[in-house]
């Protein structure tokens, strides 16, 4: 059985499950399983894309998030790319049997990783002019499908939103017509792309949507920007849909949700104003981490913004100059985790902040792992790197630019196929389990590497088993004729 | 012609010549006189075979049905010699895709030709319009739009009898009486779960009052009670039927109170697509089926919407009956009149198909003797074919009040009516001839069932399957063929000389005048779909009921004992319909020894140059106004 994962970069369960106008949507929901989907911690593109096809967690992969510390120095920050994961994706393993794959969009695709077939590169491409496919004469065919492929949306975060808009449904367009190029013309057991248009439709749009996010502003024009795109996948899956055969699994799915961005903590901010980050001269104007002076010889711990904090402690042995006894590492650490998950509101209020330890939440904790991670008022606020605040912890701002939500830690999928039974809603799916899940379905083994679980446990029979295909003919077609009259 | 701004056809489904003659010879149809005197009448000819379909997709494409590839109701996969409706069917690309309804007619049709030419169309409920088709202006579906079960038309019959048994087309539901026989849960029965094929169901409660011979109705549906009275056609109720937990199909259905006790019965419509959220498109514009919703309340969807199983199952009475063939025309009537008013140009069409359907049911009470009869049946119905024509004549009249001089209008029938007295085992003739074998140990009759299940494909030259065509088991075509392809034309002729001039052994009648082959009767691109073989049946006679669907019954001719007393699949020469124009036309003076008689052919070509447009290149037809 071939395999088709559409892949939506940031689906919200209850966007994607809760509009019966999303025809092609409910019909898959109807004829599979359905539900949402666990995300790993932290819930961001890079790493999550990755890990549901490696079916391994970040600390496994060793990458935990777009920028990962190279070593324990206080400067080294690397970009994840598609060569900085080592483990055996989805595609490989068919590709030991093989199998061919498609993979168009699926994060980190930059360089084009290497598949039996063709793979086209993510968001994190930095031009169409750079080598962006694989194989790369691939790139002219795609030219010469839709003129000037596009990657992403280059500067997203804008406050000009038609051009946003336009853009958005551009990019998304354009890629399903790749998508429906190679379903049709591909050989493929495996296709597998993702839509990073969702992600910025969300990231531009939310606060005209929602009534609950802070600076929503109710009947604007773009109140409706969102739910236009997601009639717009709709239809774009229900013409994908037309170019697969019946023996063909179709999975939806998303590498994590969506929710109201309440604003961002500042988290260096507060860290400085707790005695933790020491600087040599606290900036007049607002600083990003990078460019402050810190003065690490009596700093013990700092931050990096994003979506969500990674926390780390300078330690004695392991930092070039670390602050922290190594034996007073744990008791510290458990310090930190407390102070963070004390942190309140704006007026006071619990923020609700969830702190992780990565060797709590992950099998294995490989590179240099945050010693903490932090999710701030579980997401709904986002982490603010910059210093330079004069004291003020939450700002309604972005230091990055507008933007309207945050990553949530449910994401959502369906699948049906000719083999799975129409279960409807299926409790408890995690990210992770996605992989096996697909093995078992295909009929593939599942590889020992794999740390989820298949949704079906094995109890999947095969598909050939059916009734008596030709009573349910006979009655069919007494349906059909009833009541014509002339025929008994 | 140039001055014609606006065609209206009025279809009359089946309007008889001879009944047409002689009410006209009588003066009781005034109107039809007046479009007789103004522009002409005419016979026109029918299609082979006289089937509904056939015939209005030959009107509606100008071709032959080699052209357009519907050659009768019904026809057989033969790859399992299973038949099937010929109209539509369902393809499903993949699980997770709805499934979509293609028309089988194909052709070009008038409207599309006129859409083409920059020209509008108003088409109400041609058959063979399911989906209705892509074309500028309105078209509101016709024959081949299913009820909610996926048939034509399945309907319900609720009853607390003992012994109550589904009888043809038909779903029962037994009603349990309670609280003295005043009241009873039941429910409707909506469309299968299309994955368990399970029947989604929505409950009703009944409160019975014998007394004043009335119950009322309560349901989740809207409106959440209506009211029943005996003998009544009730009005629409709307209900939902949950089809999973995230789809649901809505429908409507209305009721025809038999008894409020103290043997309580109760009977349902076919549930019909709800006009404002119909299962799969009925309309053109999608929309419009709504605005019509908005417009008159709501309608019968179904492609085929007179009750006659009601009355066939004898669940009803033949009052009942014409009860609801007049709220049909009503509302048909309603449809057109809406068009008129407010389309000034192109063409407007709206097919009627009750007289079809009545005569159907009403021709045994003109025939004496008609094996159908009952004793002690009342006299009072021979004369409702003739009222029914009458009705249709002011229907015209009304019409015509919305003709003016830049209008043709075309009154007319797709086939005449006869009688329906007996009916042929055509398999059962094949059998004997040695043509179509058993296998071992069956003998025709009971045993060998229906669907040809238990025919020897490996011993079998020829089967019939349909109202009246006969296949050979071609090798390479039939899954289990015989017959060498090059053989094949001469065991049709055989077959055709073999049958043709059949005599019914219990009246010395000719039964069969004549039967014709592929070659004599179809040409274009898709004669090859068409059957082998189409028998011409004798006025009185036509294939049996259970040779439709392949049955092998034991004798040769029987009675046709049922209600359905009146058909015409018979020798389309003995059927043909009629053809009114307010404008001269050829044929139209009765002249027909000067020019061939109007075909329905003609009619595509005749609509076309009336507005200034060229014919389709495939249209055989010539237009009748020149």
């Amino acid at each position: 059985m071939r395999l088709l994962v559409i892949g939506l970069d940031c689906a919200a369960p209850a966007l994607l499950f809760g509009d019966e106008r999303l025809v092609n949507i409910r019909r898959l929901m109807d004829a599979g399983v359905y539900g949402r989907l666990e995300s790993v911690i932290p819930p961001i593109t890079i790493p999550a894309w990755r890990c549901m096809v490696t079916s391994r967690d970040p600390g496994s992969l060793g990458v935990y998030g777009f920028r990962n510390r190279g070593d324990h120095s206080y400067s080294k920050l690397e970009i994840a790319n598609s060569r900085s994961f080592k483990a055996l994706t989805m595609w490989d393993h068919l590709a030991l049997e093989g199998r061919k794959s498609v993979i168009i969009g699926v994060p980190p695709s930059f360089p084009p990783p290497r598949v039996n077939g063709i793979s086209v590169g993510c968001f994190m491409t930095p031009s169409v002019d750079d080598v962006y496919t694989n194989p790369p004469e691939v790139a002219d065919e795609i030219r010469d499908l839709v003129g000037e492929y596009l990657v992403d949306v280059k500067g997203f975060r804008t406050n000009d939103k038609d051009w946003l808009r336009e853009q958005i449904f551009e990019m998304s367009r354009k890629q399903f017509t790749v998508v429906r190029h190679y379903v049709e013309h591909a050989e493929w057991d495996y296709f597998h792309f993702v839509n990073i248009a969702l992600d910025r439709v969300h990231h531009g749009f939310w606060k005209y949507m929602d009534p609950s996010h802070p600076d929503h502003e109710p009947d604007s024009p773009w109140r409706d920007v969102i739910s236009d795109f997601y009639l717009h996948l709709d239809e774009e899956i229900g013409k994908l849909l037309e170019l697969v055969d019946s023996e063909t699994a179709v999975l939806v799915v998303s590498d994590h949700g969506a929710q109201a961005l309440h604003g961002g903590f500042c988290v260096n901010e507060w860290l400085v104003k707790e005695g933790l980050l020491v600087l040599e001269e606290y900036p007049d104007t607002v600083t990003p981490f990078g460019k402050l002076k810190v003065d690490w010889t009596r700093t013990t711990v700092w931050s990096e913004g994003g979506y969500y904090a990674r926390v780390f402690l300078n330690v004695e042995g392991r930092e070039p100059t670390g602050a922290i006894p190594a034996a007073s590492y744990e008791s510290f650490r458990d310090e930190i985790a407390r102070k963070l998950a004390a942190i309140t509101g704006p007026a006071g209020e619990p923020l609700g902040t969830l702190v992780f330890k990565p060797q709590e939440i992950y099998r294995e904790v490989r590179n240099v792992a945050p010693d903490l991670i932090a999710h701030f008022g579980a997401l709904d606020w986002r982490s603010i790197g910059g210093v330079g605040y004069q004291g003020v912890l939450h700002v309604r701002e972005n230091d990055t630019g507008p933007d309207d939500c945050n990553h949530a830690q449910f994401g959502a999928f369906i699948l049906a196929a000719p083999n799975v039974p129409a279960l409807g809603e299926m409790q408890g799916a995690r990210l992770l389990d996605i992989a096996p899940t697909l093995c078992e379905v295909g009929g593939y083994e599942i590889p020992d590497s794999f740390q989820g679980r298949s949704l079906f446990d094995g109890s999947l029979r095969d598909a050939s088993t059916g009734g008596d295909l030709s009573a349910e003919g006979e009655e069919i077609i007494r349906q059909r004729l009833s009541g014509l009259g002339y025929i008994s | 012609m140039n001055d014609v701004e606006k065609v209206i056809v009025v279809g009359l489904d089946g309007l008889e010549p001879t009944i047409v003659d002689r009410l006209l010879a009588r003066g009781e149809l005034p109107n039809l006189a007046r479009l007789r005197a103004q522009g002409g009448y005419s016979r026109v000819a029918t299609t082979t075979p006289a089937q509904t379909p056939v015939a209005w997709s030959t009107f509606a494409t100008g071709v032959n049905p080699g052209g357009h590839g519907i050659f009768d109701f019904l026809r057989r996969d033969p790859a399992t010699y299973l038949p099937d409706l010929a109209l539509n069917r369902y393809e499903q690309k993949s699980a997770f895709l709805p499934p979509k309804v293609v028309n089988l007619r194909r052709g070009t049709p008038v409207w599309r030709v006129l859409g083409d030419a920059g020209i509008a169309s108003a088409i109400i409920r041609c058959p063979c319009t399911y989906p209705p088709d892509d074309s500028r202006g309105r078209m509101l579906s016709g024959m081949g739009v299913p009820d909610l079960r996926g048939g034509l038309g399945t309907s319900t019959f609720y009853s607390n009898a003992a012994d109550l048994v589904a009888r043809e087309s038909e779903q029962v539901v037994p009603l349990v009486l309670e609280n003295g026989g005043t009241r009873a849960t039941a429910h409707v029965i909506g469309p299968r779960n299309p994955k368990s094929r399970a029947d989604l169901v929505a409950p009703i409660t009944l409160e019975l009052d014998p007394s004043s011979r009335s119950a009322s109705l309560q349901s989740e549906g809207q409106p959440r009670t209506i009211r029943l009275r005996e003998g009544e056609w009730s009005e629409w109720l709307r209900l939902k039927f949950k089809s999973g937990l995230l789809q649901s199909v809505s429908g409507i259905v209305r009721f025809l109170l038999v008894s409020a006790g103290p043997d309580a019965a109760l009977y349902a419509s076919p549930v019909n697509f709800d006009p404002l959220a119909p299962h799969f498109p009925i309309s053109h514009p999608w929309e419009y089926a709504t605005e019509l919703q908005r417009e008159f309340g709501d309608f019968y969807t179904t492609g085929m919407v007179e009750d006659h199983t009601g009355l066939s199952n004898e669940r009803f009475d033949e009052a009942a009956y014409l009860a609801q063939c007049d709220g049909v025309m009503r509302e048909r009537e309603q449809m057109l009149m809406h068009e008129l008013s407010r389309q000034r140009e192109g063409l407007v069409f709206c097919l009627f198909d009750t007289p079809d359907r009545l005569q159907h049911m009403f021709w045994r009470f003109g025939e004496e003797g008609h094996p159908a009869n009952r004793e002690q049946e009342s006299a009072e119905y021979a004369g409702v074919i003739e009222e029914h024509y009458r009705q249709c004549d002011a229907l015209v009249g009304r019409v015509l009040a919305a003709v003016d001089d830049r209008t043709l209008c075309i009154v007319m029938s797709d086939h005449g009516f006869n009688s329906f007295q007996r009916g042929v085992h055509l398999n059962a003739w094949l059998h004997a001839q040695g043509l179509l074998a058993l296998k071992p140990g069956i003998r025709p009759g009971e045993d060998a069932g229906e669907l040809l299940r238990q025919v020897d494909w490996s011993r079998t030259q020829a089967y019939a399957m349909g109202l009246g065509s006969i296949y050979l088991n071609i090798r390479g075509r039939e899954s289990e063929g015989i017959v060498a392809p090059d053989e094949a034309p001469s065991v049709a002729r055989r077959v055709a000389d073999a049958l043709t001039g059949l005599v019914d052994p219990d009246r010395g009648a000719v039964a069969i005048r004549r039967v014709r082959t592929r070659d004599e009767l179809y040409s274009g691109p898709f004669a090859e779909e068409s059957p082998d073989l189409v028998v011409h049946f004798a006025a009185g006679y036509r294939v049996s009921w259970t040779t439709a669907l392949g049955g092998v019954p034991d004798g040769l001719v029987e009675d046709n004992v049922k209600k359905w007393g009146g058909d015409h699949i018979i020798d389309p020469e003995l059927v043909p319909g009629v053809l009114f124009m307010n404008r001269p036309f050829a044929g139209g003076a009765g002249d027909v020894a000067a020019v061939p008689g109007p075909r329905l052919q003609d009619l595509a070509p005749t609509i076309l140059a009336s507005l200034g447009v060229p014919a389709a290149p495939a249209m055989e037809g010539r237009s009748l106004l020149d």
